[in-house]
């Protein structure tokens, strides 16, 4: 994306279809009468991401307006644009992460999200950008999907959700996918949450919601290594992957461990041609929110130190979802041509 | 300290022997018509360096894709790090080009190897260097000699 | 070592140390019918180097192997290698074997632990001053683990009672709290191991070793998250747990992100009087091995700092595995007075054991 001097990128703001009537213009009539008969709803918790009650889920002023996330671009425009709002913002729905097992099903209704995107969203305010979303039950399918709308340079992304998929996003089996992303420079978001029949733990359901808030934080990073590791920048050098609303202080960890155990069995995986965090910062980025920092500013810089923040962090509000004021303490932390980057300049680099 | 190590006829091309030179244990290497002696300790975690496998490089040109190389590197028995036999240079994985100095913050910026050493630009130089020993053949004996050894790093 | 050097006994203790028990030889402690199904059958439960071949050395120091047998099963070698050779005051046992035993048919379970545990005994203490050993429960099946738990209370050689990360369940779920208190009430902690039943049902299996191993960080994360925020130390306030082989860098942020989180949904767990952090700070101990490699050596002291807990490290080697931590060097980028306390001193006080 071009960068405008000053302004700010939102790179995570959300959206959701009212009822699954309004994506009924969108899908044929052979699954509005599949999802008639099966009594059909759209999950009002997002399958259990997002419960209305909980704190996270929503700040005062998307509380205040009702309806959160806003379900039409007027409702966004007065809650997020006009209160001294972002220049540009990318939305991210997530409605379709916790459909069915039928692989069909999932198709109809990711390409009907985005049909609903494109419809009632980007083409009435071109501030807008979006990610479509894919069915990740069937990688042909979202392989024609991205076929389909990569020419649509108002979609940035193709948003994938960590949770519950039978194999990580660097397996085999996802590299179509992958290389049509990268054939069309669109960006590949790893989103929190995603599949409610897979537990959000490895070992099975838990019994608190902060659990599976946290979770994310390391499903995450199963996906990192295993991008990494499976080689998929080496196929498909254009590649990028964004990181969003996953958390990113866990990354200093993360990439200590990996390096070491790769110096021991890179034989397992010889097409490294390179550090493990050489790819990580050449091809990842994360999205500011949820921030997870140290207490106090002595532990801050060195987080700081430890990780390559300002080019690795992209703003995003993550609107409604409140996971409190830490990224702001980030942005406050840095100094002004860092903050720069992570405002919007990382962003324009990174998005088409 | 000069110590003979074995009759050159009863140390045969891919054999190696570990001998004690006073406090220090040395493991030396038959390759070919060529010896070489490096010292039996690890410079990373002090593993018993020369008990470890020799294998060539994996070889690959993208996911999927193995071969194996025409080198030799010793493997440390323990965390695996890998060292030119003929150097004690170490290596890390494969690399397209050899990236100067990754790691060297480990022992230290006096510690780069000089570009001489390296003699696998196909793969990424690690920061250390075991200690090798010179190793010749006197008469029909193979003799290493400890005062001319190349230090670890 | 090529000559076996013996340094004299210090107070450095390592906190993992792999016992091996030979098939052969935990048959001849079972009893029947478990003696004949473990011959004839075998077990059900897959231990992960059955799907990760792991590609160095199959998992071990190449010279670990002794020359009959398996590594880990040579009372001598594991004297040569690591008591003698670092002058090591006592060593953990940690028998791997029973992450997946302890998953079977809760009586053959129970039977298969109970040999593992008469092995180590016979095999390893009675010989090997210098040994100690965790306990080996069927913790699938929590009334007969409270029952081995209470059958070794009066042996103090075996100091903590051992747990896999790969349980079936969450840690913090409240089928295993039986386990937790018998071994709190007896005075001691427990470990809780990498390995056991592999599960990914959030994260997606894994194609490789590598990432199977560099897991091992991420389930010590999880078990502590799964610990804390189910309130299983609200309810079992003397239950102290040590968390083995995940490395300590992970430690931290975890710490921040589960303070963060529940800073914003406190009314979702309000068995939870105080921050995740502070439960974790008074009842989570681990152990340093794999060690991490920061690129700047200065990192790792930071990222120990900033835990506040170089009180409740450990140091371990993981001998006979290939990624042992030599307690020659595995901490050196690391202040002495730290590397100290991390070598003996935390230990000493967690175990109740007197420096030799």
């Amino acid at each position: 994306m071009t960068e405008i001097a000053g302004k700010i990128t939102d790179t995570d703001v959300h959206c959701a279809p009212a009822s699954i009537e309004t994506l009924f213009p969108f899908l044929d009539g052979y699954w509005r009468s599949y999802v008639t008969d099966a009594n059909l709803k759209l999950s009002p918790t997002f399958g259990g991401a997002y419960p209305p009650g909980a704190p996270t889920s929503a700040k005062p002023e998307a509380r205040a307006a009702g309806t959160f996330p806003p379900d039409n671009v007027e409702a966004l425009r007065k809650q997020l644009f006009d209160t001294a709002g972002p220049s540009r913002a990318i939305l991210n729905c997530t409605t379709s992460f916790d459909v069915s097992r039928n692989p069909y099903y999932e198709t109809a209704l990711t390409r009907a999200v985005n049909d609903w995107l494109r419809t009632e969203w980007l083409d009435r305010d071109d501030r807008l950008r979006a990610s479509m979303v894919v069915p990740t039950t069937d990688v042909d399918a979202a392989v024609a999907e991205i076929e389909r709308l990569g020419p649509d340079r108002r979609f940035v992304q193709v948003l994938l959700p960590v949770r519950g998929q039978d194999v990580r996003f660097g397996n085999k089996r996802f590299h179509p996918l992958l290389a049509a992303a990268a054939r069309h420079d669109l960006v590949v978001g790893l989103h929190a949450w995603g599949k409610v029949a897979s537990s959000p733990s490895p070992t099975g359901f838990l019994h608190t919601y902060l659990e599976d808030y946290l979770s994310n934080t390391q499903i995450v990073q199963a996906h990192v290594v295993s991008l990494i590791v499976e080689g998929v920048f080496i196929r498909f050098p254009a590649l990028k992957i964004c990181l969003a609303e996953c958390g990113f202080s866990w990354l200093p960890s993360l990439l200590w461990r990996l390096d070491k155990e790769w110096r021991a069995v890179w034989r397992e995986v010889p097409w490294l041609k390179e550090p493990p965090e050489t790819y990580l910062y050449r091809h990842f980025r994360a999205t500011t929110e949820p921030a997870h920092l140290p207490p106090g500013d002595e532990q801050l810089s060195q987080l700081l130190e430890m990780m390559r923040i300002p080019e690795f962090v992209m703003y995003a509000s993550d609107y409604p979802h409140d996971h409190g004021d830490a990224a702001g303490r980030l942005l406050a932390a840095l100094g002004e041509e860092d903050r720069a980057r992570v405002l919007s300049g990382n962003a324009a680099d990174f998005y088409r | 300290m000069r110590i003979v190590v074995a009759k050159v006829s009863e140390f045969a091309p891919g054999e190696r022997r570990i001998v004690q030179v006073g406090g220090r244990s040395i493991g030396v290497f038959r390759v070919g018509e060529r010896f070489y002696a490096l010292n039996n300790h690890c410079p990373h975690q002090g593993g018993p360096l020369c008990l470890g496998r020799t294998a060539p490089t994996a070889t690959s040109t993208g996911p999927g894709e193995f071969g194996v190389g025409d080198d030799l590197f010793l493997a440390c028995p323990w965390h695996g790090w890998e060292y030119d036999i003929t150097t004690g240079q170490s290596y890390l994985g494969p690399g397209e080009k050899p990236v100067r100095g990754y790691g060297v913050a480990v022992t230290g910026g006096e510690n780069l190897t000089t570009e001489a050493d390296l003699r696998f630009p196909d793969r990424i130089p690690g920061p250390y260097v075991a200690e090798t020993f010179d190793v010749h053949v006197e008469e029909d004996y193979v003799v290493v000699d400890t005062t001319t050894r190349q230090p670890a790093k | 070592m090529t000559t076996a050097q013996i340094r004299q006994r210090t107070a450095v203790l390592d906190a993992d140390i792999h016992p091996a028990i030979p098939a052969a030889r935990l048959a001849s402690l079972l009893a029947e019918p478990w003696r004949t199904r473990y011959q004839t059958i075998g077990t059900r439960v897959a231990p992960p180097p059955a799907f990760y071949p792991r590609v160095r050395n199959g998992g071990m120091r190449l010279d670990a192997y002794p020359a009959n047998g398996i590594p880990g099963s040579d009372l001598k070698l594991l004297r040569d290698q690591v008591l003698d050779a670092y002058g090591i005051g006592y060593g953990v046992l940690i028998p791997l074997q029973s992450h997946t035993f302890g998953a079977e048919q809760p009586e053959y379970a129970q039977a298969l632990c109970h040999a593992l545990n008469e092995a180590i005994r016979q095999d390893f203490l009675d010989p090997e001053p210098r040994l100690v050993s965790s306990l080996c429960v069927p913790h699938e099946s929590p009334e007969l683990a409270v029952a081995e738990i209470e059958r070794y209370a009066g042996d103090p050689r075996f100091v903590q009672v051992l747990f896999p990360g790969g349980a079936q369940a969450s840690l913090g779920h409240q089928k295993y709290l039986p386990i937790y208190r018998a071994a709190a009430a007896a005075g001691l902690p427990v470990a809780v191991h990498t390995g056991g039943a592999e599960h990914h049902r959030a994260d997606g299996w894994p194609s490789f070793y590598l990432e199977h191993h560099c897991w091992f960080g991420n389930v010590m994360a999880l078990a502590a998250t799964s610990l804390v925020c189910e309130g299983v130390f609200e309810q079992v306030p003397d239950l102290q747990v040590v968390l083995v082989e995940g490395g300590i860098s992970w430690a931290a942020p975890l710490m921040w992100s589960m303070d963060a989180g529940w800073s914003r949904l406190r009314q979702d767990v309000p068995m939870l009087r105080r921050a995740p952090s502070e439960y974790f700070r008074e009842h989570i101990w681990f152990s340093t091995q794999p060690i991490e490699e920061p690129a700047d050596p200065k990192h790792l002291a930071m990222a120990l700092a900033q835990t506040g807990m170089a009180d409740r490290v450990l140091f371990a080697t993981d001998y006979p595995h290939w990624d042992f931590d030599s307690p020659d060097t595995a901490l050196r980028a690391l202040p002495k007075d730290l590397r100290e306390r991390i070598m003996s001193e935390n230990a000493y006080r967690l175990y109740h054991l007197e420096r030799p």
